[in-house]
């Protein structure tokens, strides 16, 4: 099943709607909860990237029987360099989404984390492109 | 691993209920329909938390107890007795005065089961040095354990694995009456409950095989015999000389006390609706970097209980008197509290454990995931026909309920009244046939009123 839901870039008080939809859809099915709490945080630490950095951006789910597959496609400033952003710590969010308790650089380690399968690509001046796999 | 022990306290008394639905709009977990006329309460979702009783204008909502007339007429009876009962009187009357006319009811001797908090306090600071899933969530309210349970599966492993106080308090009393006592006398233990989550708990507990406890009393009833004995008697006056337990463990069960015993970023969340707000965003990766989560189902916690007669914030109001008496009276005594129960810490504290809480299935859709996902497809489907308005004519609290209803086999597309009119104008439906549809649901001869 497919599903895709629109991220507006710095609207932080709706931030995480999306993925907590997401996650109440998979709480439905007999996977286990563990598996269901990493899919929820890898989903909205990834939804708030969106949110902190981009425009906008969409989020676009695919729901298999053995599989949950997330590609999240922003436009945006982009990244740099991939490998230092996936780096703890790392952050290049601005002193405001700082301010708001965002932004301390443990995004992207936290979603591998908590994902069986990541996917990050970016062109500067452009956007980001982040696929999150897990599967059940 | 699931939980399928779906025991329940909250009933509906049929020849009372007239399917008026108030109660399924309020159901926080979506468990009634209106079936028939009368309201049903789908086993496998509800949690005892009673904000279906405290809405039903026909009183036809029951939480089904053991009662008075089920306490044993010989052996050794003792009734546990939480804080917030004596919080129900006024303060003309002492707590020794209230607690000795519980005991005329028919009981060998009255336990105050706050005396076990004590012994709770200690175990939470071991606790909070310990390497477990933060935040912890509290344990002491039942209603919230199995909300949890049915509605937040992925954070049933962060609830403390700590019996509740009644269930502490009554295995102090038999290890005392074992240590003490020569004869093999019966003991029966009958705990005085604010709600229906307890007398579930007291009933089937989450974790443990069996309860301490023998029998579940509703505070209401004992309130009404308790009040008689009260207004009758002669001689008031009676009053404690020494602090029996530290005086702020009588405010455990409300909100904001137990919170302050466990080092860390901790917070007291009271209400059925802020905690489950609290909890989705919590199980949804919002929230971070808590230790640990003092949660009470009602509005000023067990103050607020659904079996308790007096107003919530009168009880409170009088339990803050009563810490500050027990305060007054355990300064008088060199700062030192006499609390039996604390002598026993060492045994209770191997037997205050339960196992670990796992969720129940109220929200699955199919145990096999591709036969779920297949019906989650349906659901959406569905949901583009139905308006949106929750209206609940359907008999179901909202179109998304429907929806899953329709899926499960229990209901039909024709249940809603919106359908209906396009099936009839579409000639796919007549009057008559809708007319049977509503009288399946709302109850025959529902809509004759000439």
């Amino acid at each position: 099943m497919k599903m895709q839901y629109f991220i507006q870039g710095g609207d932080f008080s709706a931030g995480g709607r999306a993925s907590t939809e997401v996650k109440s859809i998979i709480k439905q099915f007999n996977i286990s909860p563990d598996k269901i709490r990493r899919i929820a945080i890898a989903l909205y630490e990834a939804e708030m990237n969106v949110v902190a950095h981009a425009f906008k951006g969409k989020m676009d789910v695919d729901l298999r029987p053995e599989y949950i597959r997330v590609v999240f496609l922003d436009e945006g400033p982009g990244i740099e360099d991939i490998d230092k952003a996936m780096e703890e710590g790392f952050s290049t969010a601005s002193d405001e989404v700082r301010q708001m308790g965002f932004g301390a650089g443990m995004g992207l380690p936290n979603i591998k984390k908590n994902c069986d399968e990541m996917l990050l690509s970016s062109i500067p001046g452009k956007g980001t492109r982040l696929e999150i796999k897990v599967i059940f | 691993m699931k939980d399928r022990n779906y025991t329940h306290s909250i009933q509906i008394d049929l020849n009372k209920c007239i399917g008026c639905s108030h109660c399924m709009r309020v159901c926080s977990t979506q468990a009634i329909r209106i079936v028939e006329g009368h309201a049903l309460i789908q086993p496998e979702r509800c949690i005892d938390c009673g904000e279906c009783y405290r809405v039903c204008p026909q009183r036809a909502i029951y939480a089904r107890d053991d009662g008075l007339k089920s306490v044993e007429k010989s052996g050794s009876r003792i009734a546990l007795v939480p804080s917030v009962f004596i919080g129900q009187f006024s303060s003309e009357y002492s707590a020794t005065q209230v607690l000795n006319a519980v005991k005329q009811l028919g009981f060998d001797e009255v336990f105050e089961v706050e005396h076990a908090v004590d012994f709770i306090k200690e175990v939470y600071k071991t606790l909070a040095v310990e390497d477990l899933p933060r935040p912890l969530i509290s344990s002491y309210c039942p209603a919230v354990v199995r909300l949890i349970q049915v509605k937040y599966p992925s954070l049933t492993h962060n609830i403390v694995r700590l019996k509740a106080p009644h269930d502490i308090a009554a295995i102090y009393l038999r290890k005392s009456k074992k240590r003490e006592s020569t004869q093999n006398s019966n003991i029966y233990i009958y705990y005085i409950t604010p709600c229906a989550a307890k007398i579930v708990a007291a009933l089937s507990p989450v974790g443990e095989d069996k309860s301490a406890i023998d029998g579940t009393i509703n505070m209401t009833e004992v309130f009404n015999r308790t009040s008689a004995i009260l207004i009758g008697e002669k001689n008031p006056g009676m009053h404690k000389t020494i602090a029996n337990m530290s005086p702020d463990s009588v405010n455990w069960s409300l909100s904001g006390t137990e919170k302050k015993y466990f080092s860390g970023r901790s917070l007291a969340i009271d209400g059925i609706e802020n905690v489950i707000q609290f909890l989705e965003k919590l199980e949804s990766g919002h929230i971070k970097d808590i230790d640990f989560l003092e949660m009470r189902a009602c509005d000023q916690g067990c103050a607020g209980g659904i079996l308790c007669p007096g107003n919530r914030f009168l009880t409170v109001e009088r339990l803050e008197q009563r810490q500050k008496r027990l305060e007054k009276l355990k300064s008088q005594n060199g700062g030192e509290v006499v609390n039996p129960l604390m002598d026993f810490s060492e045994v209770l504290l191997s037997y205050s454990g339960v196992d670990p809480v796992y969720p129940r299935d109220g929200l699955l859709l199919d145990d096999d995931i591709e036969k779920a996902l297949i019906k989650l497809q349906r659901i959406n489907r569905l949901q583009s026909y139905l308006p949106g308005f929750d209206c609940g004519a359907c008999g179901a609290p909202g179109c998304r309920n429907l929806a899953e209803d329709i899926v499960k086999g229990k209901a039909t597309i024709s249940h809603c009244v919106f359908v209906q009119r396009i099936m009839e104008k579409n000639y796919k439906l007549s009057p008559d046939q809708a007319f049977i549809v509503i009288e399946k649901i709302w109850g025959k001869g529902r809509l004759n009123k000439l």
